[in-house]
């Protein structure tokens, strides 16, 4: 025996050991998202279950505060050591396809979503057609309400008009406590504008219609004169609506320590209601939202996230994002049939959009504080998603903000409020 | 060229080849895409030369010019009121630790200057929590001798003092020792001279100490304005730009016109007026001290 077969079978192992190792360190595939650090955990745990069978795929979790996503994706996609895999908006996506920045879903992803996901969802998670993300949450509104201050203001029941919601804040308001019969939130732009969109659409209004602002409509005027009675008579107190950058600060404080009454609010807050509340949580109900005088019932509106791949991303970095998405949103990562993006979702009370993990969850969904918002997802109205969407909602913010302080009447804010978002869709049509 | 000549150009090359391309290369650039329509997330060579267009829409009257105009008269306001506390503060606790027989000096000195050195974003993180109307601290304090609550940052009336004073708290030190060092550089035996003269207390302070220390502070001032205009941590953080935009400076609404909303030539249009506008108060501040030293 010559040395000669020895060294072929040393180098042969050799090779394969050296092939195995890059293997290993193959791709990384880098998942930005604005998750709080709990939910990121279970991120990073089904990341490490799917690279037990995936082992040249490291999937990395990056997290950054909500008003940073928009700006870090922005700054980042396609560069190197950008996100592979971002969690974005929906109203963020028209404008992130037009700049090429995310990439369309090949084929077979393409087709898993529109088989699986509700129609109006994965029409969502499109521009003209094609799709370019896996939706995962979708988000509706409604009225919260203190159970405890209700009894102690002698309310029977919540609120199902917008005489009776006014009714109820001004019975809830105690200006010796600091307390505030309703909550307007401020300094955060879907924050501002979702609560003010549902009341508007619960009076038989929208924001925008066939790519025109409707913010001058009667229905407008009078939502913004809603604000403007609940301000004039101390049943809100704007300087008691602040949020930071996080979506917490004041405003969420406010609510948690029992000093305002009644608030619009998105289901995915539950998990933050349950840590500021503990025990207390159990104070807190759920209810549609009431409905103007020129409107036909509650209309919450709705909006919903997704998980995109950044068009800028090697080859093989797209391909396998592509991968792990459609594992990670499947009926076989989570358990009992349920996807773990539905599992990590439900962990926050936020309500899953996949035909199969609303299945999975039917139990979960009943509960006092979800079923609420459940029931809301049937009449709810889609968020405008146009070119400019995040200009025209920050504009919007801009004159809801100036009512609750004082700054403008309701009849300047809806006439400057018109005047600034045809301003802004029209350039951004172009 | 001589070989003193060649020789030289040989040294300076390097350093002012690093300068040309670090700093007036992106300069340049961002002068040039101020006349452009461009999205800041394609490439350069899509961007289409539109002339005036973004400077004539930033001071329109749009929503655009009005966000634009509001910011840039914030960040004004917000330069202002902090070098106006600044650098008084930054005197008198400079004057109070030059004292050589001030015990304890030392310890207010590392005192004030650790503030300087604690990361703007704990400073920011942290004064929110202080400033929260109804649990924080501040008000609590102030709720004891009878003041308040006061809403700090949860009103437009409000939110850009505080701001304001969250800035001061943090830079004071780092101008404290600045002071010091002026202090430093005047000679005691004008001092001396002046006490034998009958001069003391007020006198002292205003015909020696300010006059001679008008240099540093005019070095003061302008770092101060500097710092000012870059504000950026606690707004980003805390205030997001409201209530109401009172709290919306230059470098946030700059950030989120050019990245979040992709509008990079009018973001480079409003960077451009920006450090024109800086350029202008700086060469304006120099100007008139010059005139004041010919007099």
């Amino acid at each position: 025996m010559t040395i000669r077969p020895l060294m072929g079978l040393f180098l042969g192992s050799a090779l394969a050991a050296f092939s195995s190792v890059a293997w290993a360190e193959d791709v990384t595939v880098s998942f930005l998202t604005h998750w709080p650090p709990e939910t990121v955990a279970k991120l990073e745990a089904a990341a490490a279950t799917y690279a037990k069978d995936h082992p040249g795929v490291k999937v990395e979790v990056r997290a950054v505060p909500f008003g940073d996503l928009l700006t870090t994706l922005r700054s980042q996609a396609g560069q190197s050591g950008g996100p592979t895999i971002t969690g974005i908006y929906d109203l963020w996506l028209p404008e992130l396809a037009r700049d090429k920045l995310v990439n369309a879903a090949p084929e077979a992803n393409a087709t898993d979503v529109t088989t699986n996901w509700p129609k109006g969802v994965a029409t969502a998670a499109s521009v003209g057609g094609t799709v370019y993300g896996y939706p995962n949450e979708i988000d509706v509104y409604a009225l919260n309400y203190n159970k405890k201050l209700f009894e102690e203001a002698g309310i029977q029941e919540a609120p199902k008009t917008w005489d009776e919601f006014y009714a109820a804040a001004e019975k809830l308001t105690n200006k010796d406590k600091g307390q505030q019969g309703f909550g307007m939130i401020n300094s955060w732009a879907a924050g501002v504008v979702h609560p003010f969109a549902s009341l508007l659409a619960s009076n038989g209004g929208a924001l925008v219609v066939d790519g025109k602002p409707q913010l001058d409509s009667d229905n407008a005027k009078a939502t913004f004169e809603l604000y403007e009675k609940l301000i004039q008579s101390g049943a809100s107190v704007a300087t008691m609506g602040t949020a930071d950058a996080n979506t917490t600060g004041p405003f969420l404080d406010n609510f948690v320590s029992g000093k305002t009454g009644m608030i619009i609010m998105a289901n995915w807050w539950e998990s933050a209601l349950k840590a500021g509340m503990g025990d207390r949580f159990a104070d807190i109900a759920t209810a549609p939202i009431p409905v103007g005088p020129k409107g036909d019932g509650p209309h919450s509106i709705s909006y919903s996230w997704m998980t995109v791949v950044s068009d800028g991303a090697s080859d093989a970095e797209k391909k396998a994002a592509w991968d792990f998405l459609a594992w990670f949103n499947g009926p076989t990562s989570g358990e009992n049939g349920a996807s773990a993006m539905g599992d990590l979702l439900q962990s926050m009370g936020i309500l899953p959009s996949r035909t199969s993990d609303v299945a999975a969850f039917s139990e979960r969904l009943k509960t006092p504080f979800l079923a609420g918002y459940v029931s809301a997802l049937s009449e709810a109205r889609p968020f405008p998603t146009v070119l400019g969407g995040q200009e025209f909602t920050e504009s919007l913010q801009g004159h809801i903000e100036a009512v609750q302080f004082g700054k403008e009447t309701a009849a300047e804010a809806a006439a400057g409020a018109q005047a600034d978002a045809a301003a802004i869709l029209e350039k951004a049509a172009q | 060229m001589s070989g003193f000549r060649k020789s030289m150009v040989a040294m300076l090359a390097p350093s002012l080849g690093l300068i040309a391309i670090f700093i007036l290369v992106p300069i340049a650039l961002t002068v040039w895409l101020a006349f452009t329509k461009w999205s800041a997330q394609t490439p350069f060579s899509t961007a289409t030369f539109i002339g005036l267009d973004n400077f004539r829409e930033i001071f329109g009257t749009g929503s655009v010019g009005r966000d634009f105009k509001g910011a840039l008269a914030n960040t004004a306001l917000y330069s202002l009121m902090s070098i106006a506390l600044i650098l008084p503060l930054s005197v008198l606790f400079g004057m109070l630790i030059h004292q050589a027989d001030l015990r304890g000096a030392n310890i207010l000195r590392t005192i004030l200057f650790a503030t300087y050195m604690v990361p703007m974003i704990a400073v920011a993180l942290v004064f929110s929590k202080l400033y929260s109307p109804s649990e924080g601290p501040i008000n609590q304090i102030l709720g004891w001798v009878g003041i308040g609550p006061l809403p700090w940052l949860s009103s437009p009336d409000t939110a850009l003092v505080s701001v304001v004073l969250l800035n001061v708290w943090q830079q004071v030190g780092y101008f404290t020792i600045l002071i010091i060092a002026g202090l430093t550089q005047i000679p005691q035996s004008i001092y001396e001279a002046a006490k034998m003269d009958g001069a003391r207390g007020p006198a002292l302070f205003g015909f020696i100490t300010l006059p001679l220390l008008k240099r540093t502070l005019l070095f003061s001032a302008v770092i101060a304005l500097i710092n000012a205009v870059q504000v950026f941590e606690p707004v980003a953080l805390v205030t997001q730009g409201g209530p109401v935009g009172s709290t919306n400076v230059m470098t946030y609404h700059i950030r989120r016109v050019g990245i979040e909303r992709a509008q990079g030539g009018l973001g480079s249009a409003m960077s451009v007026t920006l450090l024109l506008a800086l350029v202008v108060t700086v060469t304006a501040v120099f100007a008139l001290a010059r005139r004041e030293d010919r007099r």
